[in-house]
């Protein structure tokens, strides 16, 4: 007893000392550590002293706790090249924070002495360059609450022992390699109230033991390769705010359970294998913000009452089944964005979009609406697609004049009108294929943003104006094709200095092809670019620019690979004179097609200059003169026309020319040599074509022989009897000399007969 | 019963036959990704090929039918570097392939065989060794077969002869060897077609055992 209070102080002694020792070695660790690493980056300032007893508590991103012991470590973004391998975890038994992201240079794998950090709350290993499995160890951390390991390279699959640990929180593990499934064991995450799987490659099913997930508010499994069903319990997550399922291969319904959650703000279910009907019942119990069903197989009605609470900003139902929509969807004023495209929805194009004075992305392409557009379509469109429905009647003046319109979309519909169109912001407009008439429809005025015009296809008439070459500084595509425009091109189309797709092709146009097209500077350099999209940046959405377009034969639709096509299509007018010489200097061009029109003269010498060609089209024209043996440097060249055309001469010979057929060449009478059947015949230093048909050459022959032969007769005639028609004395003369050999003749036969 | 499961076989081959042109189109775009994947394309030449369209039919220096089948391909001189893979074989519906003037290496793989649609095999004017395919006797749609200026080996395989639509041929400025065939289409082609080979023979002597000495 009387030991008892020596002991004690002993024990407290002691307590201190390794408290002291505790302090000591932990900064030993973390120097030795340092010293392991190939670039201590910024820990070099970050961790030093300006006395001599090493402190660490006073280092940068460390906190202490009283007795001096290192409670909080800090290592975020301090450009460290190094592994774990040398970090010395068990040194440091206070720790609760361990912060180690954004190192994108620290590699390597996480160590299993992890887990002897017992007092870890928050473990942020997120942006880093770690590979590897996670350590099973890590479940040991008891008091683990944060637990963010995303943006790694790590694989393997989940421990399950990681997703039994009750006392987590936050449990981040997206963007890594991870595969394997989802443990059972992650009812047990009674306390998660995050979790992201995100942006791995998990399979198998989501298991229903989600359902004891009570305190979790959002489930990120996006971007992995989940398949089966989503469990109907679900809807047993009362707290589930967002739920983020998209870009699996989940199937079959969504559960009608879902409808009952009540904290339900955000359901992205897009790009899945889902289908059926959704149940009619979802937003009835929740204020729904955001939803996406987009690309899968849904079919029936949108359900009615999504927009119930009056919240649902984002409705994202693009690429499915839908056939029917719900009234309601008229008085959702609290729409912003709204994507129905590629459906089968058929209904009043103006019961559906009504009072919306947010809705600022609308796209509707591709579904089966009709009826004419309201003129109430809110003042804040940014985006309106309509393309390929069956709507008529007007485009609202408010629609046009729009201040903040920049992409307008109307083609293949029934649109009959126009107005002129003064909407400031516009970058692409398409009208495409409908019944539009009048002139060209756009004012007058600087459109400093416009990238896209394309009103082909429709029977707008007059003239193309000369303005258009100094209002539109960043046009890239326009096509005026398959109209009635009439009279000249315009030379100062010259002046787009962006210019890349340019079709006129199918119109009544007449003159010359203005040689300073030539200027067109975006055509006269090849194509280097780095995107070969176009995009505009529209609200958060990268929306991309694409055209159908016949090439080669073939109609398709073009995305991806739209800003690489450089081409000029003038085809079907009635445009005359020369192909001029200059046009030769676009040598970006990878299309170029002046077919039936009434061009002349020859082909330019220097045709060989547009290196870049794949389609050439001359046909149907009246070309003369030989082909130019420059052609020959065209080694890209896949599809060739000249037929119908009055060139002569014998056809070059090259690489890519010796691919094509006869038919291309076809219906020039004065051509020869390959492919042509017939051959060139050399005569006198030039080469005239022999025709193979000899009867042809020697019918004319024939002809002239016969001609001569009959003007003689003729002439021979007339000189006769013409002669003793008007000369007395010499039809005089002539008739006594015949009476008189008549009477010598007599006498000889008399003589001889007797 | 039995009546049936053949209706339902029947039934699910029919699918799949429906589905095959899709799939034919995307296995194109594949097999043309594959292609791309061994070449160095310094002047981006390739820059529109993109396999994440549905179909290559869309691509620069693509030809295709109205089936969205592949028909010519043509890269000539573009300097491109980099070897030619069995993937080629895949483009059933191929007329033409315009290789010529580039730095392809390797062997010329045996799979170009397999391309029964072929009108014209332009591979001139490349660093293509080892020996011609035999396999090549069997595009009988073949007209224009050019392997002219490559380091090519071996002998002219015998079996070439059957090609009866091949119009023109040029294997000068190689390495090949043993005699040229007199058969068939060969009779037609002048002796330029075969010159500068140091090691050919010139043409084969008929009713003599064929052998190929030194080859």
């Amino acid at each position: 007893m009387p030991s008892s209070p020596i002991l004690f102080f002993l024990l407290f002694l002691c307590f201190f000392c390794t408290q002291l020792s505790c302090t000591k070695t932990e900064v030993q660790a973390l120097l030795a550590w340092r010293s392991s690493l190939k670039d201590p980056g910024r820990l070099t300032q970050m961790w030093t002293s300006n006395n001599i007893s090493t402190d660490p508590c006073q280092w940068d991103g460390i906190k202490c706790n009283e007795a001096g012991s290192i409670i909080s470590l800090s290592i975020s973004g301090c450009q460290i090249d190094g592994t774990l391998d040398k970090f010395n975890f068990s040194s440091f038994p206070n720790l609760t924070e361990l912060w180690m992201d954004h190192n994108e240079n620290l590699h390597g794998g996480i160590p299993k002495e992890i887990g002897t950090l017992h007092n870890l709350q928050y473990l942020h290993l997120s942006s880093n360059n770690l590979v590897g499995e996670i350590p099973v160890t890590i479940s040991n951390l008891s008091n683990l609450e944060d637990l963010d390991l995303s943006f790694n390279q790590l694989t393997g699959a989940i421990p399950s022992a990681i997703l039994n640990m009750s006392s987590l929180h936050y449990l981040y593990l997206g963007n890594n390699n991870l595969t394997g499934q989802i443990p059972k064991t992650i009812g047990n995450l009674i306390n998660l109230e995050e979790l992201h799987l995100s942006a791995n490659y998990i399979k198998g099913a989501i298991p229903r033991e989600i359902e004891h997930l009570t305190n979790l508010t959002l489930l990120s499994l996006y971007e992995n390769e989940l398949s089966g069903q989503i469990p109907l319990e679900i809807g047993n997550m009362t707290e589930l705010r967002i739920a983020d399922l998209r870009y699996n291969k989940l199937q079959g319904n969504i559960p009608a359970t879902i409808a009952q959650l009540p904290n339900l703000s955000f359901l992205y279910l897009g790009n899945n294998q889902l289908n059926g009907t959704v149940t009619p019942y979802l937003g009835n119990n929740s204020y729904l913000e955001g939803i996406d069903l987009s690309n899968n197989n849904f079919v029936g009605t949108l359900p009615p009452l999504l927009c119930r609470r009056g919240e649902l900003q984002y409705l994202q139902a693009a690429n499915n089944s839908f056939i029917l929509l719900p009234i309601t969807l008229k008085n959702c004023s609290s729409l912003t964005e709204l994507d129905l495209h590629e459906n089968n929805i058929r209904a009043d194009v103006s019961q559906t979009l009504g009072e919306h004075p947010n809705l600022s992305l609308i796209d509707l392409s591709k579904n089966r609406f009709y009826g004419r557009l309201p003129s109430n379509l809110g003042g804040n469109i940014l985006s309106l697609s309509l393309e390929g429905n069956e709507i008529s009647g007007d485009i609202p003046k408010e629609l046009a004049n729009s201040t903040s319109l920049a992409i307008l979309n109307l083609s293949n519909n029934n649109f009959s009108s126009l107005p002129l169109i003064q909407a400031p912001a516009l970058e692409s407009l398409h009208a495409s294929n409908n019944k539009f008439t009048g002139e060209f429809p756009l004012l007058q005025q600087n459109w400093t943003n416009l990238v896209t015009l394309d009103i082909g296809k429709n029977n707008f008439y007059g003239k193309i104006p000369s303005w258009i070459g100094s209002s539109f500084p960043v046009l890239k595509i326009l096509r005026l094709g398959s109209n009635q425009f009439e009279g000249y091109i315009p030379p100062q189309l010259s002046m787009l200095n962006n210019l890349r797709l340019l079709d006129f092709s199918n119109n009544n146009l007449k003159g010359p092809i203005p040689h300073v097209l030539s200027h067109m500077h975006s055509m006269v350099i090849k194509t280097m670019t780095n995107e070969s999209y176009i995009t505009y940046f529209v609200s958060n959405t990268n929306e991309e620019e694409s055209i159908d377009f016949m090439w080669k034969g073939v109609e398709a639709t073009y995305q991806e690979t739209i800003a690489l096509l450089t081409g000029i299509d003038f085809s079907c007018n009635a445009l005359s004179g020369e192909i001029p010489e200059d046009l030769m200097k676009l040598q970006g061009l990878i299309s170029l097609n002046l077919s039936r029109n009434q061009l002349s003269g020859m082909i330019p010498n220097n045709i060989g200059n547009l290196t870049s060609l794949e389609v050439l089209d001359l046909s149907m024209n009246i070309l003369s003169g030989t082909i130019p043996p420059s052609i020959s440097h065209l080694t890209s060249l896949d599809t060739l026309s000249l037929s119908h055309n009055k060139l002569t001469g014998q056809i070059p010979s090259g690489p890519q020319l010796q691919t094509f057929n006869m038919s291309d060449f076809s219906d020039n009478v004065g051509l020869c040599g390959f492919p042509l059947p017939n051959n060139c015949l050399t005569h006198n230093n030039s080469i005239v074509p022999l025709v193979e048909n000899e009867a042809g050459y020697k019918k004319i022959e024939v002809i002239w022989i016969i001609c001569s032969v009959i003007l003689g007769y003729v002439i021979g005639f007339w000189v006769y009897f013409g002669a003793l028609y008007w000369k007395i004395s010499l039809r005089f003369a002539i008739f006594q000399f015949t009476d008189k050999m008549q009477d010598k003749m007599m006498k000889w036969c008399g003589r001889y007969f007797h | 019963m039995a009546s049936s499961s053949l209706l339902i076989s029947l039934a699910s081959c029919l699918l799949f036959l429906a589905v095959s042109p899709a799939l034919a189109s995307n296995s194109e775009g594949e097999a043309l990704c594959a292609f791309k994947s061994r070449l160095s394309d310094p002047n981006n030449v390739l820059q529109s090929w993109d396999q994440s369209l549905v179909n290559p039919c869309t691509w620069f220096h693509i030809t295709c039918d109205s089936q969205n089948r592949v028909i010519r391909l043509d890269l000539g001189n573009s300097n491109i570097t980099g070897t030619l893979g069995p993937e080629l074989g895949r483009l059933q519906h191929l007329q033409y392939l315009e290789l010529y003037r580039n730095s392809f290496m390797g062997k010329i793989p045996e799979e170009l065989g397999n391309l029964k649609n072929l009108v014209s095999m332009d591979l001139y004017e490349n660093q293509l060794e080892g020996e011609i395919p035999k396999s090549l006797s069997k595009l009988k749609s073949l007209r224009f077969m050019r392997l002219n200026n490559n380091k090519l080996t071996g002998s002219i395989p015998r079996e070439l002869v059957t090609l009866s639509n091949l119009k023109v041929l040029d294997f000068s400025n190689n390495d090949l060897c043993g005699t040229i065939p007199v058969d068939g289409p060969f009779s037609t082609f002048p002796p330029e077609s075969f010159e500068n080979n140091k090691r050919l023979n010139g043409p084969e002597l008929l009713g003599l055992a064929s052998y190929d000495f030194g080859c």
